[in-house]
């Protein structure tokens, strides 16, 4: 953050009159963190003027640095109300959106500051970060570039406004901009500087070539090989490059030089092949160029495994390849074997000759070997009848695999695959704890082990477990907290899922009671469980949230943490890597474990809001029979039972230390954001809920998680053009996944249609243009044949 | 197959934390893993594996393959959005090792030598003992030296650890020092270092097969 008074004095104020120069004085203070005493100089300033705008903003920053932050924001506005063009009034209201993370109005401000006249450079900065991380690169490019002609000197400055263009889209700007402080500074370098000048000359060339001149990308990078100290990048670019130009001999030599340093990367080899045009040979030539491979890189995998991958099944040589290559592992003891092949079990011909193989060498041969090889030999057949889903034969063969050797740890991994498979969580897990047992120092299998038991609803003990790998400090009870600040989202989300299980076995519980109820109305000691259950229920659909929660801040955090780098990267001289970084960041959301919990998250969330729903109708049913003043606590329903037992306030008190999250935490159980939820405290549930899903829908229309929670949400709230737009978007999604006619797709157009049927309020002009627009997406689609339509939606 | 050896980008991190969650006690947040990679972009290396083939390997038609519409449970996975475990970086890759590697640059140190660091390397077990912690490590070690100009390379290891000793041993890295209670469970840890020279250093040589010295035609 930049500071408020710059050492050089460039442009200070005159001072006229004393508010003002306390102002200076506290502002003084505030850059040296003497929080209190400014705040007391800026206190009796607006005591004698309580306008003084610049003292207002300072007494807001004030307030909230020394953790008065309700009282923050207050005085920044009015202040900002008095003055908008002061410029210290602007740099102060900056901040302080920047300090609470609200960056589209820091950058507001920060600008203000600038474009007001600010004298001090640092805000420049500042307002390169905040335009950076609200991803404004139209603004990015002017602010870099005024700090650019404050400071010329440093490389940085101008490798920052490149990043500046390039992320603006305009390419040859960017690569102008390198170029011209290259030549500048080449004469000047020293050695400490030669990494930044090689990371720098790349990104430059990788410009170029995006923007399309390609020969001219490559002529550079010749031109540029003495500087380049990543080889392996000049190498990868010069392979593209010569591919695009259609110079594959060269291109040849280029992935024969990238083998010679990596030979276990498959991406090569293929692209070898793609510059010798072998593809497209016939198999024989394939194979003598993948033996010859296989003779420079004897210990690499995909010179023996890719031609397994386009030798047809019925080819003599496959039969014979793949045996040397499964029984080779199988010898050696690779517990990865069956993995390994898996890519060729797609194919019914190969698969069928690869079980064969092993279940004869099992049958007659294994008495030749070491004893060890009989058992990753039936290891690799429990694995092959768990892929086929022959769970019977599967078990049958580790059994076998545990009885010969009963001390590997793996075999009880797969053990206890096998029995999830079968549905037995309890016994799956009692069986990787067995495994554990065998190797405590391991924590991969301490990981598993707790994986399993959280997946037979066991979290108490599932975080005992993993708390033996824990930093455990002195006052904690497990390793709960050391887990949360070490982002292991994992953990999290297996315990949100279990606590989900765990509540709704409480909700079947209520059921069978509630049921049982209708006979024995009012009886006293079913009043009381079903007290209990409903305490459960709310405990841990709390706990649920919590855990789901926990990781939608922590990439929050993921978010957040790019900040920092805006001026790392350019100093440090990694640009290529901070543009990738940036991108990513731009699609942080679409990382498969945030979809689960998104998923997770709208289970719970629609829950509630159908509850909602539920108690506002019979809220409704109630007004309507008022007369009838019968029973009023039993349409309150659930929430209106007594305070909980005393008992359990006391089980809870004693159960925060094993489920809170941090220190202190103020909602262990989660069962405020939970109320806060039942009550729309923080806007209504559905909005909240939909904010979640278009998060990652703006960050990757081709998913599909987040399209199903956007057409409930809006079918919800009755919103039907949304819905059947969003039912479009789905649409697309399985369409480019070359399910074209899907079903899916089909039941929400009908789900549609019957919301649209059921709704008493509907304005009966909507309801026919959403009639009509459904038709008109789906021509097939008619109000009195749904089953017709469904056969159409059937891929 | 499946398994590739490549340079980790960011794309990679988040199930790089994962794998060491999984695997090892000494743990850091993700904005660790991103000060590596945009500090020395060069230094770190993934093992991947793909579930499915990748997409590139489409490039090998195969005129027997009995339709993979036989088989439905791969019908119904492709329909799906990416399997939520935590160590898929995106539709069917996932992560099974990593070495983390840094410099150790100290700005008051200007004139001294420059020192690789490993930080920290693990594979997932069902994924061990097929050399993929070696490879992993000869192209950290390898990108290191031509890079950075590494002339050595440090690490820790706990004591106990037998096989990450033997690994280490085998790459040729001798013990320098032992440091008492290196580890937050009092554990000491065995300081350990090896010297660099690029021109030994190239991965393939240690295959000890015959050298592609490009002076042939592959077909
Ligand atoms: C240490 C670890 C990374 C090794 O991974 P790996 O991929 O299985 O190792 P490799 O297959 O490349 O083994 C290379 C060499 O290391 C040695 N080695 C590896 N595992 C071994 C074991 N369990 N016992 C004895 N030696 C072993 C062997 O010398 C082996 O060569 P060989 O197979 O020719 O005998 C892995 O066991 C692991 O992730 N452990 C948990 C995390 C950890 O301890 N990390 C190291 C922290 S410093």
């Amino acid at each position: 953050m930049s500071k408020l008074i710059q050492k050089k004095k460039v442009g200070a104020p005159i001072l006229t009159n004393k508010e003002d120069e306390n102002f200076y004085e506290a502002l003084k203070l505030y850059d040296q963190l003497q929080h209190k005493k400014a705040l007391k100089l800026v206190t009796a300033s607006l005591k004698k003027n309580s306008n003084h705008a610049a003292c207002l903003a300072l007494k807001g920053c004030l307030n909230y640095q020394l953790g008065n932050k309700s009282e923050a924001e207050a005085p920044i506005l009015k202040a900002i109300g008095k003055e908008p063009r002061n410029h210290y009034v602007n740099h102060l209201a900056g901040m302080y959106y920047k300090l609470i993370d609200n960056y589209e109005e820091a950058a507001k401000w920060m600008k203000a500051a600038v474009d007001n006249g600010s004298p001090n450079t640092g805000i420049i900065r500042d307002l390169a970060y905040v335009q950076t991380q609200i991803r404004d690169y139209k603004n990015l490019v002017v602010t870099r570039q005024q700090f650019l002609e404050k400071q010329p000197g440093y490389r940085a400055n101008w490798t920052s406004v490149a990043v500046a263009h390039h992320m603006n889209g305009d390419h040859q700007q960017a690569y102008t901009t390198l170029q011209k402080i290259e030549d500048i500074i080449r004469e000047h370098l020293n050695e400490g500087d030669r990494y930044e000048q090689s990371e720098c000359i790349l990104y430059k060339i990788q410009l170029i070539g995006e923007s399309g001149l390609v020969e001219k990308a490559l002529d550079q990078l010749e031109k540029d090989e003495r500087e380049i100290k990543d080889k392996l990048a000049f190498l990868e670019m010069k392979g593209r490059y010569l591919l695009m130009l259609n110079r594959k001999k060269e291109a040849s030599v280029v992935y024969r030089q990238l083998l010679k340093r990596n030979p276990d990367n498959v991406q090569f080899y293929i692209l070898l092949e793609t510059s010798l045009e072998s593809a497209s040979k016939p198999v024989e030539i394939r194979l003598k160029l993948f033996d010859k491979l296989a003779s420079f890189y004897p210990k690499s995998d995909p010179p023996k495994f890719v031609p397994l991958l386009f030798l047809p099944a019925s080819h003599p040589e496959f039969k014979s390849r793949v045996r040397e290559y499964l029984l080779s592992q199988l010898k050696r003891g690779f517990p990865a074997t069956f993995v390994n092949l898996k890519p060729l079990y797609k194919n019914l011909a190969k698969r069928a000759i690869i079980f064969d193989i092993v279940n004869e060498f099992h049958n007659l041969e294994l008495s030749q070997f070491d004893p060890t090889v009989a058992v990753w030999t039936k290891f690799f057949l429990a694995q092959h009848y768990l892929y086929v889903n022959d769970l019977e034969k599967a078990e049958e063969s580790i059994n076998e695999a545990i009885e010969h050797t009963p001390t590997l740890v793996e075999l009880y991994i797969l053990k206890a695959r096998i029995i999830k498979h079968k549905g037995d969580y309890e016994l799956a897990s009692a069986i990787m704890e067995e495994g554990r047992e065998l190797d405590l120092q391991d924590r991969f299998i301490n990981s598993k082990s707790t994986k399993y038991l959280l997946r037979a609803n066991k979290v108490d003990q599932a975080i005992d477990t993993i708390s033996l790998f824990t930093k455990l400090d002195k006052d904690a009870a497990n390793g709960l907290k050391d887990l949360h600040v070490m982002q292991a989202n994992w953990v999290l989300v297996e315990s949100a899922e279990a606590y989900v299980r765990i509540y709704k076995n409480y909700v079947k519980q209520l059921q069978a009671l509630e049921a049982k109820d209708e006979h024995e109305e009012g009886d006293k000691n079913i009043e009381e469980e079903k007290e209990e259950i409903l305490e459960n229920i709310d405990m841990y659909m709390g706990l649920a949230l919590k855990r789901y929660n926990a990781i939608v801040k922590n990439f929050k955090i993921f978010f957040q943490d790019q900040y920092d780098f805006h001026s790392y990267c350019p100093r440090r001289g990694t640009p290529r890597d901070y543009v990738e970084t940036l991108k990513w960041e731009d699609k942080i959301h679409t990382t498969p474990i945030y979809i689960r919990v998104i998923k997770g998250l709208s289970g719970i969330m629609f829950e509630i809001y159908d509850d909602q729903v539920r108690k506002h109708n019979a809220q409704l049913k109630e007004l309507l029979e008022e007369e009838d003043t019968k029973s009023k606590k039993k349409s309150n329903g659930k929430k209106k039972l007594k305070s909980p037992k005393s008992q359990l306030i006391k089980k809870k008190s004693k159960l925060v230390p094993l489920v809170e999250l941090e220190k202190d935490d103020q909602d262990p159980f989660g069962s405020k954001a939970l109320s806060d939820l039942q009550n729309n405290a923080n806007g209504k549930i559905m909005d909240i809920l939909l904010e979640l899903a278009k998060t990652v829908s703006d960050e990757d229309p081709m998913l599909k998680t987040p399209w199903e929670i956007v057409i409930n949400v809006y079918l919800n709230e009755g919103k039907y053009v949304l819905a059947l737009q969003a039912i479009r978007s789905l649409e697309k999604v399985m369409t480019r996944r070359g399910s074209a006619k899907s079903r899916l797709v089909g039941e929400y157009v009908l789900k549609l249609d019957e919301s649209i049927n059921k709704d008493t309020q509907i304005n009966s002009a909507i309801a026919q243009v959403v009639s009509k627009s459904i038709i008109a997406a789906f021509p097939e689609f008619t109000k009195d044949a749904p089953d017709a339509f469904l056969a159409i939606y059937c891929q | 197959m499946g398994i590739t050896i490549r340079r980790a980008t960011i794309h990679d991190i988040q199930a790089m934390q994962n794998a060491n969650l999984h695997n090892l006690p000494e743990n850091y947040q993700l904005k660790y893993y991103m000060y590596h990679i945009l500090s020395w972009p060069q230094a770190s290396y993934v093992a991947t594996t793909y579930d499915d083939i990748t997409p590139e390997a489409d490039l090998y038609a195969e005129d027997d393959g009995k339709a993979e519409a036989e088989v439905p449970e791969i019908v119904t996975k492709d329909v799906e959005d990416p399997k939520g475990d935590t160590s898929y970086i995106d539709k069917g890759e996932k992560i099974v090792g990593y070495v983390l590697g840094k410099m150790d640059d100290d700005p008051d140190a200007q004139n001294r030598k420059a020192h690789g660091h490993i930080t920290s390397l693990s594979v997932m077990r069902t994924y061990r003992r097929m050399g993929l912690a070696e490879k992993l490590m000869r192209q950290s070690l390898y990108a290191m030296c031509e890079c950075y100009g590494a002339e050595s390379v440090m690490l820790h290891v706990r004591k106990s650890n037998r096989a990450a000793l033997n690994l280490y041993l085998a790459l040729e890295f001798t013990t320098s020092s032992v440091e008492h209670s290196y580890y937050q469970d009092g554990e000491d840890a065995n300081c350990m270092k090896l010297e660099l020279k690029l021109e030994d250093l190239v991965p393939s040589k240690f295959q000890k097969g015959v050298e592609d010295d490009f002076s042939q035609d592959l077909i």
